[in-house]
């Protein structure tokens, strides 16, 4: 099925309810539809097409249209189609129905929006706010327009609203910090003896305010680098990403060789990626060993990369157009042999792991995420192919020189740490047999195209690239003064730590770490967590020994 | 005299205690780098340690965000005295690429006294076992104002709209 | 159970000893690695397409008065990501392989502060860099009040591109009417 003929069916079954369809590229589909209807087409995408929720914007459009834009996207990964469901909501009446209660992966997504741009979704069950800070003011949204990128609100007290635990158990908080996780989360895990019966999640808090900035400050060719710093481990996925939205907003068509250097970078982040989730994996059950091996093996690829791109982690390599620094070809033996080096120690890290009963007593039948799950929350990556969940945006949507490649979804069926651990050392593999052949296959020719300066207004596009965590997707819509108007940014853990509460749910409290951890590199959920007594509300602290001593 | 006694106290054995004030993770990625076996850290008795309790430095990354000043202050009493904060990357040092967002404060010492700055995005592990060595005085910092760097006047904050 | 486990003592083992002697013995990175970006003074034409470009907007400029221009760079929010020198029409800025920036005040060593002495628009009065090497020994950049030598200039002489394009576009709409 193509998008075209998605956007047929949908204007078939709904009629005059779809106010526009539209296809400027092949596989995206942008459908206006009326606020009202928006529960019944999402459920209908959703539960009679299997689409599969990605993730929803607010953006004010009040300047141009008098209008909020609401937009929920979902994609059809067999058919390779991204669609958009826009709603354009009244200024004066800032509300829309919440898909929630039929799409529960669209949580947080609507709370977002209800928090940035102040739209309301109605019927949402948990309405608590999500992305910014306790204390920030009630009747501020920051991504309108009219408010400015650098209004600071002076700080207040204020505690967070929290869900209260179930009847009858205790409450385990863990967090704020966490020396490496994605982002300093905040959990709270309510525990009846050694079992976990929920959670709750309070999280944002390195919320940077990236979108606004991009949207007020920066020009396009400034927000590549700023788009490599959302996150500090898989900064090249987020610069391609946007990268490739603009580029396809725009119609510029990238060099050959452009793409298939982006996907040698792209290829070595996932394998620096995998390789440093392994080591934090063993530190945080308690193997160190690990830890210390595989970041040994590791850092001769950061010495690489260093080499390649003028920078370890931030190779600031992606502008719009291309790529700024080509690769040497006396420089590929260099890759060749330092992928082979790990190649041949993976190769037996490999050998050692299945025969190893302490770490398979820590992976094997732990951190349970059911395939059913994992589809209805919408996990992505490792942890939805370790649940059997067959995606992968570089096989489903492919994007820069991948079409060209031999790519394998990496998929396993246990559904428990192990499988998602398995899933991770396959793709490594995987990853370097990609970098091989994209070596021997890269053409010759320019790395950068001639950009016209202008980028039309209005225009919007989608992209996504499969980061080592999951799917990344970015949508922008072009504005004026050589600046998007909207950019909308779903890192893969946004969709992944949406179901860690109802997945810790079962478990035994000391496997919390490992099964947060297997998500994402957190490491040290142990670090340090605070022990909150409900009968007499007395904090206290407690250190990772003390931690360790519950343990046993 | 507090910083001889610091000097002293803390040459043999530094333990560390590191928080991420809003990272991206580039830095924090570092900073573990550093412990591990090719720049190995521990031969110069640097240690990261699991509570502010134990800590004599702490190890800054990333911008303040509005979230975390609270707990961060409260970090910062829980490190009992002597103690030394470190800012490690750009974000830290000054704000990094986001310094005017609404959500971020500042860097670092926006909030508390901060002894080292280690500048760099993210700065490479032989960064930051730079820093840690001009920290213990071991070693003499690489970066000075030069005549044309001169400020008018140092005590003098530099005269730009932030 | 012992196999694996002896496959991993092998791991370990073959991989000996690999800790770095630094900071005993410098580890410097290779070329092309992006650390302190130098400014060439000399070389600064004041133009500020770094300052354009910069994706941490650290670079600021001000005209002091209209024959100086003050650049400053704040370079304790520096990203490294090179930018500045890949537009720099004068090639005034290298990123070198300094990374070793270690400090205890970061906002006095880490900034950078020049002043480039410009000319001075007759029209507009603003600084701005003369077109040519000699242009700019001809224009020692006096102010515009201080200039007269009478109607045998040149049309453009000390006047910046912004005023000449101005007054192009009057003269054609002048014309049209």
């Amino acid at each position: 099925m193509t998008a075209q003929e998605l956007g047929a069916s949908l204007q078939q079954t709904f009629g005059d309810k779809i106010l526009q369809v539209n296809s400027p590229q092949p596989g995206r589909l942008y459908v206006t539809i009326d606020p009202d209807s928006v529960v019944e087409v999402a459920a209908h995408l959703q539960d009679d097409l299997g689409c599969r929720f990605v993730v929803n914007a607010g953006t004010d459009r009040r300047r141009q249209r008098g209008k909020f834009l609401i937009t929920h996207f979902f994609a059809k990964d067999e058919d390779g189609i991204y669609i958009a469901l826009h709603a354009e909501v009244d200024e004066d009446d800032p509300r829309i129905p919440s898909i929630t209660p039929v799409v529960p992966a669209a949580n947080w997504g609507e709370r977002e929006f209800h928090d940035m741009v102040g739209v309301v979704p109605e019927g949402h069950p948990d309405p608590r706010r999500l992305v910014l800070a306790d204390d920030w003011p009630e009747d501020l949204y920051p991504l309108r327009w009219d408010v400015e990128h650098g209004i600071k609100p002076p700080i207040a007290d204020c505690t967070p609203e929290r869900k209260p635990p179930p009847e009858g158990s205790s409450v385990v908080p863990i967090g704020p910090y966490f020396p490496a996780l994605e982002e300093p989360a905040y959990f709270r895990i309510f525990v009846e003896g050694e079992e976990v019966v929920g959670a709750d999640y309070r999280g944002f808090y390195n919320h940077r305010g990236i979108e606004k900035v991009g949207c007020s400050v920066l020009t396009y060719n400034q927000i590549p680098f700023i788009a490599e710093r959302i996150c500090g481990i898989c900064g090249c996925v987020h610069s391609t990403c946007y990268c490739q939205a603009i580029e396809q907003a725009a119609g510029i068509e990238i060099p050959l060789r452009a793409k298939y250097l982006r996907t040698i970078m792209l290829e070595l982040e996932r394998i620096q990626s995998h390789l440093l989730w392994l080591g934090i994996a063993g530190h945080i059950i308690g193997f160190d060993t690990v830890l210390m091996q595989v970041w040994r093996m590791r850092e001769p690829l950061m010495w690489l990369c260093e080499r390649l791109t003028g920078n370890r982690k931030t190779y600031a390599t992606n502008v719009i157009g291309g790529v700024r620094r080509d690769i040497e070809p006396d420089a590929y033996d260099d890759v060749r042999s330092v992928i082979k080096e790990i190649e041949r120690e993976w190769q037996a890290l490999y050998d050692s792991i299945p025969g190893d009963t302490t770490l398979m007593a820590r992976l094997r039948g732990t951190g349970m995420l059911p395939k059913d799950m994992a589809i209805e929350h919408c996990a992505v990556g490792p942890t939805g192919r370790g649940s059997g969940v067959e995606i992968d945006v570089r096989v489903d949507h492919p994007y820069a020189a991948y079409d060209r490649l031999d790519v394998k979804k990496c998929v396993h069926d246990g559904c428990d740490n192990l499988a998602r651990t398995l899933v991770r050392l396959d793709e490594t593999l995987v990853s370097i047999g990609i970098i091989r052949q994209a070596l021997d296959d890269i053409p010759e020719g320019p790395v950068l195209a001639e950009v016209s300066e202008d980028i039309p207004a209005g225009r919007q596009a989608i992209s996504t690239v499969e980061a080592p965590r999951g799917e990344v997707f970015h949508w922008v819509l072009t504005g004026e003064d050589n600046r998007p108007e909207r950019w909308r940014v779903r890192a893969p853990t946004y969709a992944n730590l949406q179901v860690v509460p109802p997945m810790l749910a079962g478990s035994a409290l000391a496997d919390v770490p490992i099964n947060i951890g297997s998500f994402d590199p957190c490491f040290s959920c142990t670090d340090r967590m605070e022990v909150l007594d409900i009968n007499s509300g007395q904090l206290r602290t407690c250190s990772a020994e003390d931690l360790s001593n519950c343990r046993r | 005299m507090l910083e001889e006694l610091c000097k002293k106290a803390f040459f043999k054995s530094l333990w560390l205690y590191h928080t991420n004030t809003g990272a991206c993770n580039g830095c924090d990625i570092e900073v573990i780098d550093v412990l591990t076996p090719y720049y190995d850290a521990e031969r110069f008795g640097i240690k990261l340690v699991g509570s502010p309790r134990h800590a004599d430095v702490l190890i800054c990354c990333g911008p303040v965000t509005r979230q975390v000043v609270p707990a961060l202050k409260r970090l910062y009493e829980a490190v009992p005295d002597p103690k030394l904060v470190v800012a490690v990357g750009s974000c830290a040092c000054g704000g990094g690429i986001w310094y005017d967002s609404y959500n971020i404060v500042g860097g670092v010492d926006t909030v508390l006294p901060v002894d080292y700055y280690i500048q760099g995005c993210p700065p490479r592990p032989e960064a930051i076992l730079h820093g840690v060595a001009v920290a213990l005085g071991l070693l003499d910092k690489q970066v000075a104002p030069e005549a044309l760097r001169q400020l008018p006047d140092s005590s003098e904050s530099v005269p730009i709209e932030d | 159970m012992i196999l694996s486990k002896l496959k991993q003592a092998l791991i370990c083992l073959l991989a000996g000893r690999v800790t770095l002697p630094y900071p005993a013995k410098p580890h410097p990175p290779d070329e092309g690695f992006r650390g302190y970006p130098e400014v060439d003074v000399d070389k600064c034409i004041g133009c500020g397409a770094c300052a354009a470009v910069c994706p941490a907007r650290l670079i600021k400029i001000e005209d002091l008065d209209q024959t100086t221009r003050r650049i400053t760079r704040l370079l304790e929010r520096c990203i490294f990501c090179g930018r500045c020198a890949e537009v720099c029409p004068e090639d005034a800025i290298t990123m070198t392989r300094q990374f070793e920036l270690a400090s205890d005040q970061a906002r006095q060593d880490l900034t950078h502060q020049c002043e480039i002495f410009m000319a001075t628009c007759r029209r507009c009065g603003a600084c701005y860099q003369p077109a040519t090497p000699l242009d700019r020994i001809m224009q020692p950049g006096f102010r515009s009040d201080e200039i007269d030598r009478g109607g045998d200039l040149c049309q453009y002489e000390n006047v910046c591109l912004e005023s000449q394009q101005a007054e192009n576009t009057t003269a054609t709409v002048g014309e049209g009417e």
